[in-house]
């Protein structure tokens, strides 16, 4: 591909990219379902079949319609619009490959051991509710559905985790960052995010690993090995790290940084460890150390920037013909399953710390957002079709988590946004029902 | 008066503080600096967002609340305008000073700048008027009317005695 076709694509990208977050705040909707739809539309798959449109026959609802051959002063318009059409360049790859990281290396820096010991006791039962309750039904539904443990284990995690960057943003938006639910919801989320790390390091390695646990074990074994180091890195290389982002000016802070994190998790992923494994480490290394509050202002744009290329990557590589009615419906079916659950667990927690109904709630419906984990989930999956999985199971599963993502992104922004109307019928029949059961109410 | 601490993972910090009538003031600082202000009505009610400042404005809004804001305004020499161009000036008289031990009729203020002098202040008393027997000393604060000219030579009179105020 020739250099200015490549920047022309890349202006492409990031103006599709700046159109959907338009149109996202005038929807009132999170961005990342709307990047993903951005990247399925811009893709081969959509913008490019454009040219191939001209004089054919297309059904719509019984009656069929010969496309005319749209044309403006000699130019094939359909053509010539087919033609912006982006495919995952190398740029768009790598890219979405450093919003991975950037996302993960962003969980570590927050992530802090001491803060999460000192209140352990309630993020750790209602963080376990929520993995038992959810994870288990996942992991259930995934053994139906798509067969095999390890497809079942992938499901799983996409069902699991909730969307971290959604739920803390709508927190925000709604205000209710100041009010009682704030704790339990980042709470749980911090403990989602914990286990999503080992979570990761396990799977991938049995993904990249070809499936089959005996020729997992030398890669598991070398993903120890690798996190290990990691560890080591956490614990003694705060001194380290400390000097190694004195620097003088905000420049010298951000590319040390990205150096170190982009240089650490290619290199565990050319070991064959998860890459945002990697990068969740050299985040908690960063935690120790007081440029923290430095790293995240300099850092969030970045982050922010390539998570957006990874959103929309994920739509470029989602061919929307994967959306088979079967597809649909096991979205259909996971949704309807999964939010209530959510929802359920959630209100367990919000009980655990002692929460009225109304914001006990609350929780229950914040987290019902699902969102970039689990579509990092879904890119491993892919990334082990032919290996670990079979090349359909894979491309089934990622179809799967990005319609699914799709859904309950929208769906769990919506509960949140229309929650002040749902509240008060939920916690109506909540309290009928105390009344009316013969046991005293437990409060 | 209790204040009510808790993390707020990847957000920041919030403090809740009990007012006197039960209400809740809520401070959520963020990691970014920005301070966001809720008001609760009461604990189990809804924060209401009252207004979000950045970290440099929430110093300064702390500063005052504390009751420790104070910034020094500089500003010219006091003027005081008596219609269009008569002054009424304030000026320290130091050791350093001709005139300092010298009665007002020995100075002879006005017939060497045109300024008169109204009043002088001597540590706790105010001389007003003063007599022509009245001496200047060292340490007092003298209130004179001229126009601005009379005003400035007065002012070179006192020399390095000068201590505009």
């Amino acid at each position: 591909m020739a250099t200015e076709t490549a920047l022309v694509d890349v202006g492409i990208l990031f103006t599709a990219v700046a159109l959907a977050g338009v149109l996202a705040s005038r929807l009132d909707q999170s961005v990342i379902p709307l990047y993903i739809l951005t990247g399925i539309l811009v893709g081969s798959n959509v913008l490019g079949e454009l040219p191939a449109l001209a004089g054919s026959e297309v059904g719509i609802g019984g009656t069929t319609v010969t496309v005319p051959e749209l044309t403006l002063g000699g130019v094939d318009l359909l053509a010539a619009t087919g033609g912006l059409a982006l495919t995952d360049t190398d740029f768009v790859v790598v890219g979405a490959e450093i919003g991975i990281v950037l996302l993960l290396f962003f969980l570590g820096l927050e992530f802090n051991l001491e803060r999460l010991l000192a209140s352990r006791n309630r993020i750790g039962k209602a963080g376990t509710v929520d993995l038992a309750v959810n994870f288990t039904l996942g992991f259930g539904f995934g053994y139906l559905v798509f067969g095999g443990p390890l497809a079942a284990v992938l499901t799983a995690g996409i069902v699991y985790i909730s969307s971290s960057a959604i739920i803390t943003k709508s927190l925000l938006d709604l205000g209710w960052i100041a009010n009682d639910e704030a704790e339990p919801l980042l709470g749980i989320l911090v403990y989602e995010d914990l286990f999503i790390a080992v979570y990761l390091a396990i799977v991938s390695a049995l993904v990249l690993g070809g499936g089959d646990v005996a020729t997992a074990a030398g890669q598991i074994g070398i993903a120890i090995g690798v996190i290990l180091a990691l560890l080591a890195l956490v614990s003694y290389g705060t001194g380290f790290f400390q000097r190694f982002l004195d620097a003088d000016t905000n420049e010298f802070v951000v590319v040390r940084a990205l150096g170190v994190t982009i240089l650490v998790a290619g290199i565990a992923y050319a070991l064959g460890v998860s890459e945002a494994v990697a990068a969740f480490f050299v985040g908690m290394a960063f935690s120790g150390t007081d440029h923290v509050h430095d790293l995240e202002r300099l850092l969030e744009p970045l982050r922010d920037a390539f998570a957006a290329i990874f959103f929309v990557w994920i739509g470029l590589v989602t061919d929307p013909g994967l959306f088979s009615p079967s597809v649909l419906a096991t979205i259909a079916a996971a949704a309807i399953l999964t939010a209530p659950t959510k929802i359920v667990s959630g209100y367990l927690g919000g009980k655990i710390y002692d929460l009225d109904d109304r914001r006990s709630l609350r929780v229950g419906l914040g987290m019902a957002t699902r969102g970039e984990f689990s579509l990092i989930i879904a890119s491993l999956a892919l990334s082990g079709a032919g290996t670990g999985l079979a090349a359909g199971t894979a491309e089934t599963i990622y179809a799967f988590a990005v319609g699914y993502v799709l859904v309950m992104s929208v769906l769990g922004t919506s509960l949140m946004g229309y929650s002040s109307r749902i509240e008060p019928v939920v916690v109506g029949v909540l309290e009928r029902r105390r009344v009316g059961s013969a046991q005293p109410a437990e409060e | 008066m209790t204040i009510y601490e808790s993390d707020l993972p990847g957000v920041g910090k919030k403090f809740e503080v009990e007012l006197d009538d039960g209400e809740r003031l809520v401070i959520v600082t963020h990691n970014t600096g920005k301070r966001e202000v809720y008001l609760k009505a009461n604990p189990d009610a809804d924060g209401d967002k009252l207004f979000e400042v950045s970290d440099q404005l929430a110093r300064k809004i702390g500063t005052i609340l504390e009751g420790a804001y104070f910034q020094p305004v500089e500003t010219e020499q006091v003027e005081t305008m008596l219609g269009d161009d008569t002054f009424l000036e304030w000026y320290g008289v130091t050791g350093e000073s001709d005139i300092a031990g010298e009665s007002l009729a020995d100075a002879r203020i006005r017939e060497r700048t045109g300024v008169s002098i109204v009043a002088i202040q001597r540590g706790d008393n105010l001389i007003s008027p003063p007599t022509p027997e009245t001496t200047i000393d060292a340490g007092d604060t003298l209130v004179v009317i001229g126009d601005r000219e009379d005003c400035a030579q007065f002012e070179e009179l006192l020399g390095g005695g000068t201590e505009s105020e």
